[in-house]
């Protein structure tokens, strides 16, 4: 519903503005490419882990120097799941292997004095951390191939009214209505960036609605393995109604050499928490019959935050530097705790968290571009073996990528470098990603300019850490890759 | 990535880079007899940042042909407004985009130069990858641009105050025929030929001789040399006079560089020039390069 009043929206305006009997020829730009992912995980050489191909089409319509309508859609097919068997229960979950964003953007733009609209299904990003999303929190997730891809690709477009307004020069306030809901996605079970909380529940959920008495069923108080269990799962989505609309706010400005915003974001948050909601045990007959209900939900979280950047431009020690910075506060984020050692999550605690960071960039030896960045997640009310929720029971705050531990304090850390050869031809990079609790990623890549239209891109993905971490989960995952996209 | 990046800044500042200018902006001047190598040098970085102008804007390609005769292309729509103003001490203030080719599109720059000599400029970047801007650190002035041809500061940061200048002598310029567009320009334009010399110590050139267009005072070609006195880069400079308002502004429209040593040559072509159309400051914000589709 709300889709299509976006739709009849947009051809109101359309129609509506004069500029439309301004159409002409040569307004008119496509673009797009197709591009193949390929890999193989580095343990298993001989086994490819993704082969999937991906056709996107952009087209602009430019009205006049005052409207233009943009929109892309987006086609992809990843056939290893065709190929492997290990893959069919992955394949179950999604469904279907091929998915296609028939409008994965969708907006028109209108320019009026001060104010810039543009309304329609897109994405909105702020702050300025990389590959870290403080701020960046107005669009979901596809969370399929974990944080690899592009952001630009791993963000989900939503409908959204995006209304700006600049009082004076070089600021800007910004207002987010955002009536669409669609829940971040993350890998399902055996697929090959599967997240480990994922796994475990699943296989909860064989174990509990395995044959009584089966040696890997799972036992349940006096009952033992000797119980018929079924565990169901709901999800709840926010209903549609204009009151469950996400709203953000910016107030972008500059002090002196300084810019600054100022963020505010209120809203269901796009990742579903699961809470058993009761268990049921019906006895006789016997073997008893067991039911836990679970369901997946959505929690409205607020987010207050800010960012600054400046560019040190004037002589002296610091000349050369680019400082940046994102800050923010989540109320009420809902946590996982439980039990690290089974990996069974026992509920969901919300607390007020703090994630903020900073980054370094700067040019060393003519040309090799040296990017340093430094986060801190503190989960202020977190004290690990101390009963918050008054259940009677110790618990431990958990990674819900996960179900590991999560530390009170994570300290992240990332470095980039990267430069060129070849005439800008061949540009290589290199990301490490980890933390204080020794694990990691670590990312080289090289792209090379074949043509104008045709890139290769080769890297290797190295993960490290213990299986309960974030990146350590995929440790057996590390794979290398190509992408070859031509473009038109 | 930071190559493009250099190409977007470089395109941007084809025609400008206005610090520490003793001429005062939005007015036309041009070599006169008995003008010292300062004097014409004063005059020719002016013209070659076009400060004689408000504003321009640009639509134009590069070419990268390697020494196979393979090419690359890019193609670029640009704009600046000149503002040489003291209260912020801000010069300038471009905007580049890459129109093509697809993987390419959408990349853009703002920069704004800044009048101070010692000052860098400041730099903001709209990534198309990540669908943001993001503030980058400016450029490194011996950082080759647009491959190896030429440097970052052959294009957009060398200033009047880098170098020491001499004037060697007066003589019709022999011509240059591009390799690229198989023109031969400027034979037997008068020339002042002056020999440059950086004033930082075990710089990557040892000195440039220029060529300056004696009736304009733009610089058409320059040589580099290196500390064994070998000539190891040329650029060749292209331009149009356009006729605003009863003044005469000379315009860059073609740039040809060879570096000698790796047979690399770039060329950039200016396919459409607009001047003084009177664009505002409000569209050199953060604002306008979020606004990017692409």
């Amino acid at each position: 519903m709300l889709r299509k009043s976006f739709l009849v929206l947009l051809l109101l305006i359309l129609t509506c503005s004069s500029a439309v009997a301004e159409i002409s020829k040569g307004n008119l730009t496509i673009a797009g490419y197709l591009k193949n992912e390929t890999s193989v995980g580095l343990d298993t050489f001989n086994e490819i882990s993704k082969f999937k191909n991906i056709l996107q089409l952009s087209g602009e319509y430019k009205f006049n120097s005052e409207l233009a309508f943009f929109m892309s859609t987006k086609y992809w097919y990843d056939a290893v799941y065709d190929w492997y068997e290990k893959y069919d229960t992955a394949q179950l979950y999604m469904g279907h292997i091929q998915r296609a964003d028939w409008l994965r953007d969708c907006y028109l733009d209108y320019v009026w004095g001060q104010w810039f609209l543009r309304l329609g299904k897109q994405q909105v990003s702020w702050g300025q951390a990389d590959g870290i999303t403080i701020l960046d929190r107005l669009n979901p997730v596809d969370l399929t191939e974990y944080w690899l891809p592009d952001m630009a690709d791993i963000r989900i477009p939503l409908w959204m009214l995006n209304i700006n307004y600049s009082p004076k020069l070089n600021s800007n306030l910004q207002i987010l209505i955002i009536p669409d809901f669609e829940q971040s996605t993350a890998a399902p079970p055996q697929a090959p960036f599967s997240f480990r909380s994922y796994r475990l529940f699943v296989k909860a959920k064989e174990r509990i609605e395995a044959a009584p008495g089966s040696a890997n069923k799972l036992p349940f108080g006096t009952l033992g393995k000797n119980y018929n269990g079924t565990l169901n799962t709901d999800i709840y989505y926010p209903s549609k109604q204009f009151r469950n609309s996400k709203f953000g706010i910016q107030w972008q400005d500059r002090i002196k050499d300084w810019e600054y915003t100022l963020n505010y974001l209120y809203g269901y948050d796009y990742l579903a928490r699961t809470y058993l909601d009761d268990v049921t045990v019906q006895i006789p007959p016997f073997p008893a019959n067991v039911t836990f209900n679970y369901s997946r939900r959505f929690k409205i979280v607020q987010m207050l935050g800010g960012s600054i950047n400046r560019s040190f431009t004037q002589p002296g020690l610091l000349q050369g530097i680019t400082l940046r910075g994102d800050a923010a506060v989540y109320f009420n984020e809902p946590t996982y705790y439980g039990d690290v050692t089974s990996g069974a999550s026992r509920g969901v605690n919300r607390w007020d968290n703090v994630f903020w960071l900073m980054g370094l960039d700067k040019t060393f030896f003519t040309d090799w571009l040296v990017s340093f960045q430094f986060a801190q997640y503190i989960m202020q009310d977190a004290k690990p073996g101390v009963d918050n929720a008054n259940t009677g029971r110790p618990y431990t705050t958990m990674n819900s990528y996960t179900y590991g531990a999560q530390d009170q304090v994570e300290n992240i850390f990332s470095l980039k470098v990267s430069t060129d050869f070849l005439n800008e031809r061949l540009k290589p990079e290199i990301l490490w990603s980890f933390t204080d609790d020794n694990q990691g990623r670590v990312s080289p890549k090289i792209t090379y300019e074949i043509k104008d239209d045709l890139w290769l891109t080769m890297g290797i993905h190295y993960f490290y850490g213990e299986e309960q971490d974030s990146n350590g989960q995929f440790r057996d995952n590390s794979q290398f890759y190509t992408m070859l996209k031509f473009t038109f | 990535m930071k190559r493009t990046v250099l190409l977007l800044l470089g395109l941007g500042l084809f025609f400008g880079y206005a610090l520490a200018q003793e001429l005062e902006y939005f007015k036309v001047y041009k070599p006169k007899s008995g003008m010292n190598a300062d004097e014409i040098m004063r005059i020719k970085y002016f013209n070659k940042y076009t400060l004689f102008a408000h504003d321009v804007a640009y639509t134009g390609k590069a070419y990268f042909i390697d020494k196979s005769g393979a090419i690359r292309e890019r193609s670029t729509a640009r704009k600046r407004i000149n503002l040489g103003r003291h209260s912020d001490g801000i010069a300038y203030k471009d905007l580049v985009v890459f129109t093509g080719p697809t993987q390419v599109k959408g990349l853009a720059t703002l920069s704004w130069s800044y009048l101070d000599p010692d000052r860098d400029q400041d730099v903001w970047l709209w990534l198309p990858s990540l669908k943001r801007i993001r503030k980058i650190s400016a450029s490194q002035a011996d950082d080759s641009f647009l491959g190896a041809d030429f440097t970052v500061e052959d294009i957009t940061i060398r200033r009047f105050e880098d170098e020491t200048y001499k004037l060697l002598k007066e003589e019709d310029f022999t011509g240059y025929t591009s390799d690229f567009s198989k023109k031969t320009y400027y034979v037997g334009t008068p020339c002042f030929v002056i020999e440059a010399t950086p004033k930082r110590a075990n710089w990557y050139y040892a000195k440039r001789l220029v060529w300056i267009d004696r009736s304009y005072g733009v610089n058409i070609y320059e040589e580099k040399y290196d500390i064994n006195g070998k000539k190891f880069m040329t650029l060749f400079r292209n331009h149009e006079i356009f006729k605003v308002d009863g003044k005469e502004y000379p315009i860059q429209v073609f740039l040809e560089g060879k570096d000698l040593r790796s047979g690399h040559t770039t060329v950039i072509v200016n396919e459409t020039v607009k001047i003084d159309q009177g664009l505002s400051e409000e569209e050199f914000t953060e604002q306008v390069l979020s606004r990017s589709r692409w």
